[in-house]
């Protein structure tokens, strides 16, 4: 690879990014405004509001230190978790194919295992004053249990982000192993050339069967409903991003608009073979993905109640099956 | 609700308990400020303790010594979304004392806007019982069907809250109903009873919504009668007791008390639909054969009487009102709202179930805790 091939690469990988940028602003409002706010008959927020404007408004508001711990890391979480999408997309672009170690199916699940794992830590670093700070006299003669050890509901999210870890991730990494098992490989770089030879691993069965349980795991990636049950307003409200404010709350928002655009590029990337690259008219296909995507999600959201894990352990069990179904199927 | 998470009243401090999640008193979760405290044990809930206590107005105690109706006008204020309930108790207990009959057309409107907020106050318990439930959509729609109700309200009143309706002897001149208006609330009552048999065929035909509330802050027959458990959410346990059926005003109408079997917080919520339904039943017969002459009976004179109580049906359950007049003022005066009897049967209900479920179960019994505190003791920390 010669220092031009290099800089267009890199000119290509930075150009991406932008794009990425550029359209996850957009994607939280287009799921608010035109699919939620339709369905529900009300004129919903302006459509940059979500994903563009709350963000900049963030940005300028007072610096609040969460009540936390350990409050500089917790306020570090939602960057790292920006910063481990921006990886995730980088490793899915062809320029990065070369390294191979660095863009392949594994690489791909370690770093949604960490964005999963920064969940927990949030839930187990945010104590908002909602519990256990706000002084009430009950534990006081007569009261129910009055020696029982106290928790904040925050806890709670951290020990659901933590049953997530363990089951709810199935179908999502399920899914990823399809095309893998249809490629024979690991590597990004041959499953998307697979494609190219053999056609979209979308157009076969397991194909369709994966694209379905991908679907399913991308909805419960971004602790969408029904399957919001990591943040339910019945309980735990935000759950583990309760307790962040001004700019650590700006970078929530700008962090679930990259993760929206990112899982589907990964979709398009694995199940049609078309990585995101700013150098091919491609491009604009994984944007599409990315579009259908959000308006699906926000369509079965808007229809749906939170799931409890009562509900949560058969859904995921049948998907998971589903998963592995299409992963036999595409041993045929 | 499984058996062996239920623990015996008045024995629970024998439970050994994992974690207290405590709850409040500010929450965003709950729309009023509330104190709960949940003792779970992987995420189910074994026992539960409610508190309330921070939204004392001394409503009774501002009464004392108001001529009594200003003091009829004051009880309208114990609660935003049962307002009316509260004013004509309250002047039903002066008519009571006193002695006064009031004319058959304002007892016929007394009764249509008593219905009116009856539906309102289910639609809205709806709409809320949705939003906890994270349905979001049933939600909105449920305070689109509840619009026409507001509308109804306003018309008749004035305001959508606090429509002041009744006074001593009637109802007041501006609440009288002229043919325009008749004919608004039968159009209403037609628009109302589509909506809201499509919503009931929606909510019950969906898998995910049925799972979400079968079973799930389960309240049995005999627990709700041993906990005094008051209006709807004991009807939903299978105990037909509706004040409504002993009223003399409610005797020209014909009603059906409804009842479920099971308690829970699908019965909880079917309970209050079709309760709407009887509502527009008992409206349409109200309008239809509205009597005609005056409104207001004023041949009635002041005079000292003895505590006097009453008690009436209002959307929640039983309310009780009672003041002694003296000299037109009024004297002793107590307010007793239903939730302070269902209060109970919302910690029980909370018991067995996953603590996501807790609020849900909570929010079936329809709680008012804003209304209910009538009385505070001043701790010194």
């Amino acid at each position: 690879m010669t220092i031009v091939d290099s800089l267009i690469a890199l000119i290509a990988v930075i150009g991406t990014l932008i794009v990425a940028f550029v359209v996850s602003v957009w994607l939280p409002g287009v799921e608010r405004k035109f699919i939620h706010a339709r369905i529900q008959q009300r004129i919903g927020p302006p459509i940059s509001t979500p994903g563009l404007m709350s963000p900049i408004k963030f940005f300028f508001k007072e610096i609040i230190k969460p009540n936390s711990p350990m409050p500089r890391l917790y306020n570090s979480l939602p960057l790292i978790g920006i910063i481990i999408t921006i990886f995730l997309l980088i490793i899915i672009m062809p320029q990065l194919y070369p390294l191979a170690a660095f863009s392949s199916v594994i690489a791909l699940v370690g770093l949604l295992k960490i964005e999963e794992i920064l969940y927990m830590f949030m839930g187990s670093l945010s104590k908002s004053v909602l519990s256990l700070n706000m002084p009430f006299p009950d534990v006081v003669k007569g009261a129910k249990h009055p020696d029982v050890p106290r928790s904040f509901v925050e806890e709670l999210s951290s020990m659901r982000a933590f049953r997530l870890i363990a089951f709810g991730s199935f179908p999502i990494y399920l899914a990823i192993f399809v095309p893998v098992a249809m490629a024979g490989s690991i590597f990004l770089g041959d499953i998307v050339a697979y494609q190219q030879f053999n056609g979209p691993v979308l157009f076969s069965l397991a194909g369709i069967l994966g694209a379905v349980v991908y679907f399913i795991g991308f909805m419960i990636l971004l602790n969408e409903y029904p399957f919001s049950i990591l943040k339910t307003k019945a309980d735990v409200i935000e759950g583990p991003l309760l307790e962040y404010a001004s700019k650590s709350r700006a970078y929530v928002y700008i962090s679930r608009g990259i993760l929206m655009f990112v899982l589907a590029c990964i979709f398009s990337t694995l199940f049609l073979g078309l990585p995101p690259n700013i150098l091919s008219w491609t491009i604009l296909l994984n944007i599409l993905v990315a579009l259908i995507f959000t308006i699906l999600m926000a369509i079965l959201s808007a229809f749906s109640p939170i799931f409890t894990f009562k509900q949560f352990y058969p859904v995921v069990t049948g998907v998971s099956i589903l998963g592995i179904l299409a992963i036999m199927v595409s041993f045929l | 609700m499984d058996e062996d998470n239920k623990i015996t009243l008045g024995n629970s401090k024998k439970q050994v308990i994992e974690t207290e999640v405590p709850m409040g008193t500010v929450h965003s979760a709950a729309i009023e400020p509330y104190r709960i405290r949940l003792f779970v044990e992987d995420e189910v809930v074994k026992d539960a303790e409610i508190t309330i206590g921070v939204n004392h107005r001394g409503v009774e105690r501002i009464m004392e010594g108001l001529p009594v109706e200003k003091a009829n006008s004051l009880t309208e204020k114990i609660c935003g979304i049962c307002s009316n309930s509260h004013i004509w108790n309250s002047v039903l207990v002066a008519e009571k004392a006193l002695g006064i009959e009031v004319p058959e057309r304002a007892q016929n409107i007394r009764i249509i806007t008593e219905e009116l907020e009856r539906l309102h106050s289910h639609l809205l318990y709806l709409a809320h019982g949705n939003e906890v439930l994270g349905h979001e959509t049933f939600s909105m729609r449920l305070f689109y069907i509840r619009e026409t109700v507001m509308e109804l309200l306003r018309m008749i009143g004035g305001n959508r809250v606090q429509y002041g309706v009744p006074i001593i002897g009637g109802v007041r001149p501006r609440a009288e109903l002229n043919q325009m208006k008749i004919q608004k609330i039968q159009e209403g009552m037609n628009l109302l009873e589509e909506k809201i048999s499509d919503f009931a065929e929606r909510f019950v035909s969906d898998p995910m919504i049925m799972s979400r509330i079968t079973g799930v802050g389960t309240l049995k027959k005999e627990d709700a009668l041993r906990l005094a458990t008051s209006g709807p959410t004991l009807r939903a346990t299978g105990v037909a007791v509706d004040i409504r059926r002993d009223m003399k005003e409610y005797d020209p109408f014909e009603f059906d008390v409804i009842t479920q079997d099971d308690g829970d917080v699908k019965s909880n919520l079917l309970v209050r639909v079709l309760e709407n339904l009887e509502s527009i039943k008992i409206i349409r017969q109200a309008v239809n054969h509205l009597p005609e002459g005056k409104i207001t009976n004023r041949s009635w004179d002041m005079q000292d009487t003895p505590i006097t109580k009453s008690y009436i049906e209002v959307p929640r359950g039983k309310l009780y009102h009672s003041y002694a007049l003296e000299e037109g003022r009024v004297r002793h005066s107590i307010v007793r709202t239903p939730s302070i009897a269902n209060i109970g049967a919302m910690q029980y209900a909370c018991i067995g179930s996953h603590i996501t479920d807790a609020q849900l179960a909570v929010v079936q019994c329809d709680p008012c805790f804003t209304c209910t505190d009538r009385a505070i003791q001043i701790i010194q920390l």
